[in-house]
């Protein structure tokens, strides 16, 4: 059973399968771009909640560095130094309060603004303080700070006044702000970070956890950059968030997407692969639903085709019990009601040709089944011949149609007179018939029935005779009566089947059927024992009959008694 | 008990102006020193100078006394004739560090309790700014004069300069906080008998903005 596409089977598979799919791609595809948005979403509260905490370890770290500056300015050695305008201690002990808070750098300026001191690059002296809006910043009394480049690194730089118990200087604290840094804070947010100084105007990253490359692309896209976003670096794409940290500086936080999305990808793996074993499930599923719904229609159009060969035999099994279940069972109904008319046809038949030898009882008998009847067997019977007188004569002067219209009437007259005393019609000759009693279908009164219709076939013959005297032909009817044993059975070959009975009473009843004249009824004189009190009877004497040694007593039957006469016949012959 | 000595040095230091022989009682000056908004101003410091008379100014020989009391510098501002030798005396229980940087005295007295032996002598014009090393919100002045004519404003802004010889004067004011461009700290005044004369200064003052503050301080103006 190969699957041609046009077949319902494959038809069926397909819709199923197709469908199947459908709704697992559409699953896949919505899935996907909810883990996508999911992820993004994800990611994005990841990096607010990192720029957030960010943003408050910067603050802390801030306070903390004006803490520790306020601390160092406090020192009496430094306000000594510098109220007394002594450069070298001021410088010395500016570098040793720089290893006292581990800072990148300390500078002190002047009240006008230029540096005095710094411990960073001493050649910085009598320039202009890189941040002079600290300075009034901290002029005001609020505490300094800010991010700001110095040279070409970043530092967190905080500003405080010397007091004298009057400010007398400022003294600035600076952290850098470096690769490391970004390295730092990457362990501990698994971020991105970089710095940039001048976002709005051509930014530059002063310190990255990036690469070279995604420096430059970064320094690109934050120029115009939102708050938050995707951008898309050399290494893929990044959701990014920006965050101010300092004037003109602010911080990257960024993270891959790809980064983010691969514990979602392993499961959309995993997903695919559900799909696809739904999908060959599926298959399976389909192929056997196609089958258990194609199987009933393959059988039932089988056994059409059975029916349609002319073989009525057959019943589709189909167990279901929906509409292709009740198709099966009309389809069996249907082919029962050929069955049976076939049956019946055949049974008409045959029961036509049965009807050929018996009555039609009989004939309804044996094709209602036993045909054992018909098997060869010994009987008592009574047999009956009979035949026209002067007949041969009349054949052979009479026009053929005479002939054969006498014929025609003189069977269409006894024929009928057999049945009704259902006798067995065991042959036709010509003018002549043989009819016995008591077989196949045993019956009480064997004798008594064939007097009976022999009487009734000479008045019949008598007036169907009557005629054809009238025209000339000398025609008579003579019936001879016997009773014995034969050996009864079919002969004949395939295709040609008599039922016949041989036996001393056949050629008997024949004899006395030669010997009888026109209306004559020949009986034996076991037969006229048999029937004495049914008939009127008269002895004939005794005939030498050809054949038999012995001459044999014979009556002439001339009528039946009146009906009031009781039936004599008490005796059954098995 | 504890103030009967600030009091007895404030005495000491009004001493200066008490009425001498020379002088007649009712030649003087009554100055007002008000900010720009017209509130008095008290710490300010008003002086008299005669111009053009470069009359060598007294050596003052009378000791001035700056307390250190419930960890302030008390008086928040002190004048002083130049030569003048001032005590710190420490009248707290713990001990200070007093210093100045100030070019009209540099001087340091580390660590100490009660007054200490030797008096710091004042012996150049100009203010100089005390500090004490162990509590930054202590800040004192002492304003170094060369003239003998000088008076401090109290909380009304109001101060007075008795015993003067009738004449034609300049009145100075100064002020801690006093912006450095302010213009009208001078004018002339013209002393006679009878009638203090009357000096309104208005002058700009820099905010009150010190950086570290005594421990329980509520944010008033002035503090001492």
């Amino acid at each position: 059973m190969g699957l041609h596409f046009r077949s319902f089977r494959s038809r069926l598979v397909v819709v199923f399968l197709g469908l199947f799919a459908l709704i697992q791609a559409t699953g896949y595809v919505a899935v996907s771009a909810f883990v996508r948005a999911s992820a993004r979403h994800t990611v994005e509260e990841e990096l607010r909640l990192a720029s957030t905490l960010f943003a408050r370890q910067l603050d802390v770290r801030t306070q903390q560095l004006v803490a520790a500056t306020r601390l160092l300015s406090g020192d009496f050695a430094l306000k000594t130094a510098v109220a007394t305008s002594d450069h070298a201690t001021t410088a010395s002990v500016l570098e040793n309060h720089r290893r006292r808070v581990d800072a990148d750098v300390l500078m002190l300026a002047a009240l006008d603004g230029h540096i005095v001191a710094d411990t960073q690059e001493p050649a910085r002296r009598g320039g202009e303080f890189p941040a002079p809006r600290l300075l009034a910043e901290a002029e005001t009394g609020r505490d300094a700070s800010d991010v700001v480049a110095i040279g070409r690194r970043l530092h967190q730089l905080a500003v405080v006044p010397v007091l004298a118990p009057e400010p007398i200087a400022w003294l600035a604290a600076g952290f850098a702000i470096d690769d490391r840094t970004a390295a730092d804070l990457r362990r501990l947010s698994g971020l991105h970070v970089s710095f940039l100084a001048g976002p709005d105007a051509g930014a530059v990253v002063h310190a990255s956890t990036l690469g070279a490359a995604d420096r430059a692309t970064l320094a690109r896209g934050v120029a115009g950059a939102r708050a938050s976003g995707v951008l898309e670096l050399d290494s893929g794409e990044h959701l990014v968030r920006v965050e101010p940290v300092g004037r003109d500086v602010v911080v990257v936080l960024q993270r891959p997407l790809a980064e983010a999305l691969a514990p979602y990808d392993r499961m959309l793996l995993v997903l695919l692969v559900v799909a696809a074993a739904g999908v060959v499930l599926a298959l399976l599923g389909a192929v056997l639903v196609a089958r258990r719904v194609s199987r009933p229609v393959l059988t039932l159009a089988r056994g059409a085709r059975r029916v349609a060969a002319g073989d009525f035999d057959v019943t589709v099994s189909v167990s279901q019990r929906d509409e292709l279940g009740e198709l099966a069972m009309t389809f069996n109904d249907m082919v029962g009601g050929l069955r049976e008319r076939e049956r019946v046809r055949d049974e008409l038949e045959r029961t036509a040709k049965l009807k050929r030898f018996f009555s039609p009882q009989l004939a309804d008998a044996l094709s209602a089944g036993d045909e054992s009847l018909l098997a060869s067997h010994r009987r008592h019977i009574t047999v009956v011949f009979c035949d026209l007188r002067g007949f041969t004569a009349f054949a052979e002067a009479a026009d053929p149609e005479d002939v054969m219209r006498l014929l025609h009437d003189y069977h269409a007259t006894i024929g009928p007179l057999v049945f009704a005393q259902e006798g067995t019609l065991e042959r036709f000759t010509g003018d002549g018939l043989m009819v016995f009693f008591n077989d196949p279908v045993p019956c009480p009164d064997p004798a008594a029935r064939a007097v009976r219709m022999a009487v009734a076939m000479r008045d019949a013959v008598a007036m169907l005779l009557a005629e054809w005297r009238r025209r000339g032909h000398a025609l008579g009817f003579g019936t001879g009566i016997a009773m014995g044993d034969a050996t009864i059975g079919r002969i004949g070959f395939e295709g040609r089947f008599d039922y016949a009975a041989i036996g001393t009473v056949t050629n008997l009843s024949a004899r006395l059927c030669q010997e009888a004249r026109d209306g004559q009824i020949l009986v034996s004189e076991p037969v006229h024992a048999e029937v004495e009190a049914l008939v009127e009877a008269k002895s004939i004497g005794t005939l030498p009959l050809r054949g038999f040694a012995r001459p044999v007593t014979v009556f002439d039957v001339l009528g039946l008694r009146t009906e009031s006469a009781a039936p004599a016949a008490t005796r059954v012959t098995p | 008990m504890r103030q009967a000595p600030a009091a007895l040095a404030l005495a000491a230091a009004l001493g200066l102006l008490l009425p001498g022989p020379a002088v007649t009682d009712t030649a003087g000056v009554e100055a007002i020193v008000k900010d720009e908004r017209g509130k008095p101003v008290a710490d300010a410091v008003v002086s008299l100078t005669a111009p053009g008379t470069a009359t060598p100014a007294p050596r003052a020989t009378a000791a001035a006394i700056m307390d250190q009391q419930n960890k302030e510098f008390v008086p928040f501002v002190l004048p002083v004739l130049v030569g003048t030798p001032v005590t710190f005396p420490n009248r707290d229980n713990i001990r200070h560090h007093v210093y100045s940087f100030s070019a009209a005295k540099r001087f340091e007295l580390p660590l100490y309790t009660g007054t200490p032996g030797a008096p710091v002598v004042f012996d150049k014009p100009g203010s100089v700014v005390l500090g004490c090393n162990i509590h930054d919100w202590m800040v004192g002045h002492v304003y170094v004069l060369a003239t003998p004519y000088f008076a401090r404003t109290g909380e009304e802004g109001r101060a007075r300069i008795a015993e003067l010889a009738p004449g034609a004067y300049e009145a100075r004011v100064w002020h801690p906080r006093l912006k450095t461009d302010t213009d009208k700290t001078t004018m002339p005044v013209t002393v006679t008998a009878g009638e203090p004369a009357q000096v309104t200064f208005s002058v700009a003052l820099k905010p009150d903005r010190r950086p570290i503050r005594r421990p329980g301080y509520e944010g008033a103006q002035g503090g001492g």
